[in-house]
Formats: structure tokens, sequence, C-alpha cells
């Protein structure tokens, strides 16, 4: 591809530039002439596609089914050991799969999506962790990245403990002050836009300053973030938390939005879990027809499976699941065009 | 407000349940003295809501996923109950502190070893633990260019026959003695190739 066919596709996006390219031949565009977004501006973001979560064990369907995703969203978490702020190095890379995620990067564009930040823990702002995500994007250049708007590590005397779990923020002023200036630092070095993902919860804490939906939207007006919707996040907090999907995302400015997440769970002692363990249900499909002619900023849907649900889900129910997203995106996110100049 | 201590103590009542049945029986009492009143409501509020104890269900069965995947031998010697009584005393004494797999299982084959030297006593488990350890030893991420250096263990049965009994799921019983020593290293593949010396 000429050095203008790949900038005009940095600009468009796998899934745009299909229907670019013959544009650059009949008006032989010059690169000059694009207006050139400005970074971190959520309608600049690349259109990407369609996406799929990076597991190992997914692999073969990676590399036999390409045809069936434009991009791979990848947790750079496990491609890489922590070992810990008192080690040196911090981090070691898993070689073999940082290997194929190098190849594979030539081909399709790839977003990270951590799970490591914990950026809501009060006690601490790893910025040792945004130096590692910012070294990445050096080699990956990807077009967003994002984490999740929870805490996952706390203080625990002298101690530093990981639940695991991403525990709700409460959504309070006092959060967003927490929030925007770590957000503004992580923009501030890494020149992509920044995406928090909605938080999945089983329980929720009385008298908050306000809704989830309101909160979004002030975080994101104070910080500057962008939102990865994740709506079987929003599907799973409804069916446990009695919350009204559709209320919140009326309420929730969806300009915001620039990738989707969807998935399937499971029913597990008497909640819905969010264990990314089967196709999406109806639901949330419902959900996805409904939100995505609301989202211009859309750069991309990814679809989640966790690699050892791979073997119950099979490669046939996994492209169909995929096939399902390719013709809503068409549906209602092709072909976007940037401004152009002529 | 007091973020770090309110998140300290939600922290808590995931991880820790008898510190969840203090707050439970005693309420405010038993909570730190710098909590807000509204902290102190939220959290009087989170620890009645039975979606704590399913987030507790989850915090679990991601760190009890850590051993059970990377310690098979050991969890197929030590059997469902015995395992849950020791994972229990381990968390107890044991903090989580990594997502990451292989420390977690470590930090159980110190804590079991360092329970095999106070008196536990339960056949062939010194010879399981101190294998399954090396392997994760010698699979422990590395910086380029740094070798993993070769593991040694001590055996006092036949070890092939032990594994065997173990991964086919039945009782390792009566397993012939043999008194000889495995060395594992790590291939250029990244795969660790086990050899029986002195047999």
């Amino acid at each position: 591809m000429s050095q203008l066919a790949s900038d005009i596709d940095f600009f468009l996006g796998a899934g745009g530039s299909r229907c670019s390219l013959p544009l650059i031949e009949r008006y032989s565009l010059e690169i000059r002439s694009l207006r050139l977004p400005e970074m971190n501006d959520p309608s600049s973001v690349r259109k990407l596609g369609i996406g799929l979560l990076y597991q190992e064990e997914l692999r073969p369907f990676i590399e036999s089914e390409r045809a069936r995703f434009d991009f791979l969203e990848v947790v750079p978490d496990i491609l890489w050991t922590d070992q810990g702020s008192h080690a040196n190095p911090r981090y070691i890379e898993a070689t073999h799969r940082a290997h194929f995620l190098r190849e594979f990067s030539t081909e399709v564009p790839i977003v990270l999506h951590s799970i490591g930040l914990s950026i809501g823990s009060a006690h601490h702002f790893d910025r040792e962790h945004i130096s590692q995500i910012a070294d990445w994007y050096e080699w990956l250049k990807f077009p967003w990245h994002s984490d999740h708007l929870a805490f996952i590590s706390a203080e625990h005397g002298a101690n530093e403990l990981n639940v695991g779990v991403t525990l709700p923020l409460p959504y309070d002023q006092e959060t967003i002050d927490l929030l925007a200036p770590r957000i503004a630092e992580i923009r501030s070095r890494i020149p992509v836009p920044f995406l928090l993902e909605n938080n999945v919860y089983f329980f929720e804490y009385p008298h908050q300053d306000f809704d989830e939906a309101t909160f979004l939207n002030r975080l994101c007006e104070t910080s500057g973030c962008r939102l990865l919707l994740d709506l079987h996040n929003l599907y799973t907090n409804s069916r446990n938390n009695d919350i009204d999907s559709y209320a919140l995302l009326e309420k929730l400015n969806l300009e915001n939005v620039i990738e989707i997440h969807i998935a399937g769970g499971m029913e597990d002692d008497g909640f819905y879990q969010d264990a990314h363990s089967d196709t999406s249900p109806p639901a949330v499909w419902t959900l996805l027809e409904w939100v995505l002619p609301h989202c211009p900023n859309l750069g991309g849907i990814v679809f989640e499976l966790l690699g050892s649900w791979y073997i119950d889900v099979g490669a046939d129910r996994l492209a169909a699941q995929l096939s399902q997203m390719r013709e809503m995106w068409m549906r209602y996110c092709a072909a976007p065009q940037p401004e152009l100049v002529l | 407000m007091t973020q770090r201590s309110f998140q300290a103590t939600i922290a808590r009542l995931v991880i820790d349940p008898e510190f969840r049945d203090r707050v439970r029986a005693d309420g405010a009492a038993a909570l730190d003295s710098d909590l807000t009143s509204l902290e102190l409501e939220r959290v009087i509020a989170v620890v009645c809501n039975k979606g704590l104890d399913y987030t507790r269900t989850l915090h679990k069965s991601f760190r009890i996923t850590k051993i059970y995947t990377m310690l098979p031998l050991t969890r197929a010697l030590l059997g469902p109950a015995r395992l849950a009584k020791e994972i229990g005393s381990f968390w107890k004494a044991e903090l989580p502190v990594s997502h990451y797999f292989i420390e977690e299982a470590i930090a159980f084959c110190n804590f079991l070893q360092k329970r095999l030297r106070s008196g536990l006593r339960i056949k062939y488990l010194e010879e399981i633990v101190a294998y399954e350890r090396a392997n994760l030893e010698l699979r422990r991420p590395r910086t380029n260019g740094v070798s993993a250096e070769p593991q040694f263990v001590k055996f006092d049965h036949d070890p092939v026959t032990l594994f065997t009994k173990l991964l086919s799921g039945k009782p390792p019983r009566a397993v012939p003695a043999l008194s000889c020593r495995m060395v594992g290293s790590l291939g250029q593949d990244g795969e660790v190739q086990w050899d029986i010396l002195n047999k």
C-alpha cells in the first residue's frame, strides 16, 4: 500500500478504506487536503468495524477466520507479567504471545484494553503502568486504548491487596475529582483517545451524587475521556440491580462512545454473571440495535469470549456472532467519511 | 470523605469473611473511625447486600482458579476437602496481591512446604509440591537472555507411577519406593522437560 493510501487508511480504518480508496483515485487526493483530526477528538476516531478479544485459545480461529473481524482487542496485561512496583524490570513480556501480536499487528489494527491500572484506587495512581502502555503505543500505534472504571487494588494496613474483581466507585463528584487529573495525565502521555468501561457491579452505594449516566457524562465532560460502553455489563446490572438499561442509555451522552462490548454470561447462585462464557443473549442484541444509530463516533464493536469457553461455544457459533455484528455494523455504522476539502 | 479508608474497607469486606461478619454483627463499632457518616452508612448498606457475598464468590473463584490450574497434582493428591481446608488457611495467611497465576501458585507451594516442616503429614505431598513448585519456577517469566536454572527434585517413591495415578484420578496408594532425583529444564521452545536421574 502506498504511503498516501496507508495514511488515508489511518484516518478511515479498515472498513472505511474499502470505500475510500476509489475516492482517492477519482480525485487524486493529496494528503495535505485532508483536514487533519485533532488528537483525542472523538469525531476523528478510526472506524475500525468488528473486533474480537484476543485470547490464546482463540488463536486458531483468529488465524483461520481473519476475514470475520476488522481488528483485535488485546488485554495487554496477559502479554506481560507485572512483577510489582518493587521489581526491576517490573514488566516482562510473554515472548511467544507478544511475538504473535507484533506479527499480527502488521495486518490488523490492535486496540488495548487493560485491566491492570485500577484507575479508581484512591491510595495510588500507577504511573509505571501508564509508562508501559505508552511504551507499547510507540510500536503498536493503537487508535485508542481503554481500562475499567473501578478499583481493583486497595490498601490493607501497610500492604496493598488486589481483589481480582472490579469494585464499583461511588458516582460522586469526589470520584470525578480523583479521576479527572489522572485521565488528563494519561491523555497527555498517550496521544489517542482513552476510554473507560462502565463497570459491572453486584451491589450499589446509597446516596450517590449522580445516577450512572449523569456520572459518566460529567466524567467525560470534565476529563476528556471517552466511553467503552459494555452492553453486557449494562444488561448484567439490569438483571441484578433492577436497573432500566434503556432509561440509562437515553440519558447517556452517546457521542462519547468510541467502542462497544458485547458478550454472554450465565446464571449463577441467584445472580446473572458477566462470565464471557457464551454468545450474546437476545436482550443484548436488542440493546445493540437500539444504541448503534445514536453513537456517531463509534469506532468498533468487540465481542468478548474467555478462551476457556471457546470449546463450548465452538467456531461456528463464534463466526455467526461476528457475522451478526457485521450485519448491524454495516446497517448503522459503515462507510463514514471524514470531512474532505476537495 | 476518606476515599482510601472507604476503599480499603470495601475491599476487606470482599476478601475477609470474618471481618464482614463482625461488621454485620457490630455495625459501625467494627469499622475504622475515620470513615465519614456517609461512608459508614454505605458500608453498612453494602455489608447487608447479598451482592457483596456474590462479589466474594467471584473473588474466591478467581483466586482458587490459580491454584486449580497451576497445581493439578497437588490438587489431586489433597482431594477437594483437604485442599479447601489448606487454601482457607493459606488465604488467612497471605493477601491476594497480584492478577498473575504463577506467583499465587508458588506462594501456595511455599505455604504447604512450611506446613510440612511444621508437622503436616500427607504421604507423597512433599515430593509432589516440590515437583510442581520447581515446574512453576522453570515457567516463571524471565527477561530476554536470562535462562532458567535447572531444577532438581528428590523423590522417595517412583515418580512415574505416582504421577500416573494422580493424573488418572486414582488415590496414589502403595507407590513403590524409589530413591531418585528428577531434573527439570526449560527447552528452547519454552517447554519444560523432566528427566529421572539415578533410577
